[in-house]
């Protein structure tokens, strides 16, 4: 097994914010929509990805609902709430101006 | 917080099962999830279960997590430990039971002396704004005695200073017959109520006007003690009257119950301080000179070190600068509690605190020692939890909350021990205690808020600090090697044990030394003789001049009073010492005025010469004169006839030994004017009580019964103690304020009677150390043979016999022990020569013989046999084992 590289801290919270944009989902298919989309490259620690959509749900910016999955089984989907979607922009472009400031430091120094 | 937070906190918190059941499923789901995706690639279901579940970690850890980010980890963990906590304790009650009672016993003893402590000096009950109230009190000046506050004094302040918003004077405590009852009676100046905020229940409270020097009112207010016990809480006592000493006085007020004013007991009533002359009439017309003491209300604006510094410069101004002796200092002391607080009072309880302290000390090393072995017993179960992945964080909040919980019980079990050991020894102390010493009114004092915090901290302290150490022992493991069911090596040195048991032995020992000592005083005391008739005497104190010729006839035609005789000052009082100077020599001699009958009623013989006549009294020139005095100033010679001085000794006041009786008796009168003494007689020399100060007179002057001052000896036929009982009703008839009546045997016994009180404490205190220590011992022990089974039986493989293993496990306690009983014995004899090098010690060594080897060796003799007989029993186990079997166990 590859060692995955830490996810920078914070970006979790929008990582998962940001895969909830579509549509409902549950744990297990965030973490593997997250992997798939960035290649493998990013494998969501799962011991953090739970207590994170808790902590997200706290805050309000997701909320949960329970629906039979594609398993036939119920699982925990989560949806991204109308303030969660606000602090999906804001999140994105603090990001955005991150990686920005982060790639001309990079090219220059 | 949001509301929606607010709403899924509120169905944690409402409905934690249905919560924690739905965290578990969507944690087995997203598991399932994966085995399904791994499954789908081609791996055995049973292979893609185990690399799923290896993905994902540990649920545990992570529902832990999702539990913290609901924030109610709190409430929940903490509910999951004490359910857990339970469980524990139900599958091991005996250890629980165990740590539970051990604590609690310790706890409840010093808390036993805490409610007492807490009684005394930061109690008032019901007295608002009790933090501003502050007594003044002089302190004593480079010489001699300070003169006490005075009703004089306390006019004056009242009206030269302003650092109290209002104080009162009182005079506590004087015992008197009322209407036939013995009453304790506080006088107090007629402001008493107001200062100190609190009415009466019912009727009216003194006034200043009741107290006014002409006019006032002979009234008086019950406190609500004295209308239960001497009025059965009748409530029509309210404007009747009651006579003191022949005169009536109004009963005005009730108080609440648990009012005490600033005293520790609480009188039965309250009277105006105007009245001190018809309360105690040998006060009559020195009403303004007599002690009393001042209490005031400090003003908030100022501070105590002001006040104190204003006050002395207005006591030194109004004082004569003719009277330098008279330089005394005022002092403020705080009284928050029903004793002003000068640091010698709480130093006082400091011994106590640390005897009582002791068994709580060794209590604990118990519980730690305990806990530990414990301890080691949980590895494995603890090493479980570490692998499922719960955080160490976690294991050592759970036993904590262990160890709270066992605080809780421990604290709860400690007051019902405190209540009973209060209880028990109010009841033993009013059992013991000689009749005749008054009429003591002891109660169990309450336990208030303060007793639970002192409670509950102690027993967190003592549950926590000793149950934390062996919890952060026992997380510190690796889980994988006790999972493998190899139980970590105890990482404790058996240094830190054996510390505990030496600790243990050294406490014990020390109380055991102080229980012998004791004992031997007593038992030595018991045996003392003090040269005196006991058997059949009794002595009787003539409190009120106005009644002496009544109260002399009395005794003279009492009909079971065989003799009598007079004596000056009364047998407990410490006498004063003159110099004899028969022209050869002078010597300091103690001497006492007595009438002619006093050496046949005592039975001390006179040896040569004769006693007095009824005719030779006061001023008369003759004396008689101890064997020893006559030897010192006539040697050779028999004394009879011989003639010298007596001169004062202008020398220090003696102080009298640690119990004086009556601390208002006359300490002495006049020496004789006349000249030159012819000695008339030579009486027998006889120890004396040695509880007074100074044993018996070695030079007596002639007085009579009816001198003033003067106390009766007397011989009563039958049981003494029935006399005694006779002749208090019929003397109170004659004067309903007559002092006491004390049977000689009573004196006689007053110092065994103390020193069997110390015994008896020492010895609980002591018993209860050693039975902990011997089971602190044998629990040690037994766990140690548990842990070196297999060293044992590898050992006996090798051909060591069951005597050498034996003696192996012995060896083990014997370091530890010794050096305890070293320790103890050391710290027990300085504590002795401390104690002796006091002023008080003096007196004390007479009486207690504090480095006495015998009972040195006694109490070392029993802690050595107990601690063997302790050690013995797992010993011998060890020495039983089947080598084979043990070895067999790899």
């Amino acid at each position: 097994m590859t060692r995955t590289p830490d996810l920078l801290p914070g970006t979790l919270d929008l990582l998962i914010l940001r895969t909830l944009q579509r549509d409902p989902l549950h744990g297990w298919a965030v973490s593997e929509r997250i992997q798939q989309i960035s290649e493998d490259v990013l494998q969501i620690n799962q011991g953090s990805l739970y207590p994170a959509l808790h902590r997200l749900e706290h805050q309000g910016w997701i909320e949960a609902e329970w629906k039979v999955s594609e398993l036939g089984r119920r699982a925990k989907y989560y949806r991204l709430t109308a303030s969660g979607r606000r602090q999906l922009a804001v999140e994105a472009r603090e990001w955005e101006r991150m990686a920005n400031a982060i790639g001309r430091v990079m090219k220059l120094a | 917080m949001t509301v929606n937070d607010l709403k899924l906190r509120l169905r944690a918190l409402l409905r934690p099962d249905r919560v924690e059941q739905e965290l578990d499923e969507e944690l087995a789901f997203h598991i399932e999830r994966e085995t399904r995706k791994l499954i789908d690639a081609g791996m055995t279901p049973r292979e893609a279960r185990a690399r799923a579940q290896a993905r994902f970690g540990s649920t545990a850890l992570a529902a832990d997590r999702c539990r913290d980010e609901r924030g109610t980890a709190l409430v929940d963990d903490t509910l999951r430990d004490v359910q857990y906590a339970w469980r524990t304790f139900a599958k091991a009650p005996l250890a629980a039971f165990t740590i539970v009672f051990t604590v609690a016993v310790g706890l409840g003893v010093v808390a036993a002396v805490f409610t007492v402590l807490n009684s005394l000096l930061f109690r008032v009950d019901q007295v608002p704004g009790v933090g501003e109230m502050y007594s003044v009190e002089r302190t004593q000046a480079a010489d001699g005695v300070p003169a006490p506050p005075s009703r004089a004094m306390f006019d004056a302040m009242r009206a030269d200073t302003h650092v109290f918003t209002d104080a009162y004077a009182a005079v506590p405590e004087i015992d008197l017959h009322v209407d036939g009852r013995r009453m304790a009676v506080t006088l107090v100046t007629g402001n008493f109520f107001q200062v100190v905020r609190v009415n009466p229940v019912m009727g009216r409270p003194l006034m200043p006007g009741d107290d006014a020097r002409s006019g006032g009112n002979p009234v008086m207010v019950l406190s609500h003690k004295g209308w239960d016990r001497h009025f059965n809480r009748d409530p029509s006592v309210l404007g009747r009257t009651v006579l003191v000493n022949g005169a009536p006085f109004e009963i005005i007020g009730i108080t609440a119950a648990g009012f005490r004013g600033l005293e520790v007991g609480g009188p039965d009533l309250w009277a105006p301080l105007s009245q001190l002359g018809q309360f105690r009439p040998a006060d009559r017309g020195r009403e303004d000179s007599a002690a009393v003491e001042i209490v005031g209300r400090l003003r908030p604006d100022i501070s105590k070190d002001t006040a104190r510094a204003q006050l002395a410069a207005w006591d030194s101004n109004r004082t004569p600068a003719a009277a330098p002796r008279r330089s005394t200092n005022l002092d403020l002391l705080p009284r928050r509690g029903t004793i002003p607080q000068p640091l010698e009072t709480v130093a006082l309880f400091a011994p106590l605190f640390v005897a009582f302290g002791l068994i709580l000390m060794i209590g604990c090393a118990n519980v730690a020692n305990l806990l530990l072995a414990r301890g080691v017993a949980r590895q494995r179960e603890i090493g479980i939890r570490l692998s499922l992945g719960a955080s160490r964080r976690r294991i050592v909040r759970q036993l904590m909350t262990e160890s709270v919980l066992l605080a809780l019980a421990a604290a709860a079990g400690g007051y019902l021990i405190s209540r009973l050991a209060l209880q028990g020894a109010v009841h033993w102390a009013l059992q013991t205690m000689p009749v005749d010493i008054g009429d003591v009114n002891l109660g169990v004092p309450a336990a208030d808020w303060r007793v639970a915090v002192f409670l509950v901290a102690g027993a967190v302290a003592a549950t926590g600090f000793f149950a934390l150490m062996p919890a952060l022992h026992a997380t510190a493991i690796d889980p994988v090697r006790t999972l493998r069911g190899e139980l970590v090596k105890d990482a404790r040195p058996g240094r830190a044990r054996n510390a505990l048991i030496g600790v243990q032995v050294f406490a014990s020992a020390l109380l055991l030394i102080g229980a012998a000592i004791f004992l031997r005083s007593a038992i030595a005391s018991a045996r003392f003789d003090p040269g005196l008739r006991t058997a059949d005497t009794v002595m009787i104190d003539i409190a009120s001049e106005p009644k002496r010729a009544a109260m002399a006839q009395a005794v003279a035609n009492d009909a079971t009073i065989t003799a009598y005789a007079a004596v000056r000052p009364q047998l407990l009082a410490p006498l004063r010492v003159a110099f004899a100077d028969a022209g050869a020599g002078k010597a300091p001699v103690v001497f006492k005025s007595v009438s002619g009958p006093y050496f046949d009623v005592l039975g001390i013989p006179i040896v040569r010469g004769r006693a007095f006549t009824s005719w030779e009294r006061d001023q008369h020139p003759v004396a008689i004169v101890s064997e020893s005095v006559a030897r010192t100033l006539w040697p050779g010679g028999s004394g009879v006839g011989e003639t010298f001085q007596l001169e004062p000794d202008s020398g220090v006041q003696r102080h009298a030994g640690f119990l004086t009786i009556n601390p208002d008796a006359p300490a002495n009168d006049a020496l004789p004017q006349a000249r030159m003494l012819t000695v008339v007689g030579v009486a027998r020399d006889v120890p004396g009580f040695r509880i007074t100060d100074v044993k018996e007179a070695g030079v007596f002057l002639p007085t009579a019964l009816d001198v003033a001052k003067t106390s009766v000896v007397a011989r009563v036929q039958g049981d003494p103690n029935l006399a005694r009982q006779a002749l208090l009703e019929r003397l109170t008839r004659v004067d309903p304020n007559m002092g006491m009546i004390i049977t000689m045997r009573t004196v006689a016994r007053l110092e065994t009677f103390f020193l069997e009180m110390a015994f008896w404490v020492s010895l609980i205190l002591g018993g209860l150390a050693l039975l902990l220590t011997v089971s602190g011992l044998f629990s040690v022990l037994s766990y140690l043979v548990e842990q070196r089974t297999r060293e044992i039986g590898v050992r006996m493989a090798l051909g060591a016999s069951a005597h050498t293993i034996t003696r192996l496990m012995l060896a083990q306690t014997a370091r530890p022990v010794t050096a305890g009983l070293i320790a103890g014995a050391a710290l027990a004899a300085a504590l002795a020569t401390a104690a002796l090098a006091t002023p008080a010690g003096a007196l004390i060594s007479k009486i207690v013989h504090v480095t006495d080897p015998v009972a040195y060796l006694a109490s070392l003799g029993v802690i050595v046999a107990a601690c063997l007989s302790a050690a013995w029993i797992p010993a011998a186990r060890a020495a039983k084992l089947d080598p084979m079997r043990t070895l067999r166990q790899e």
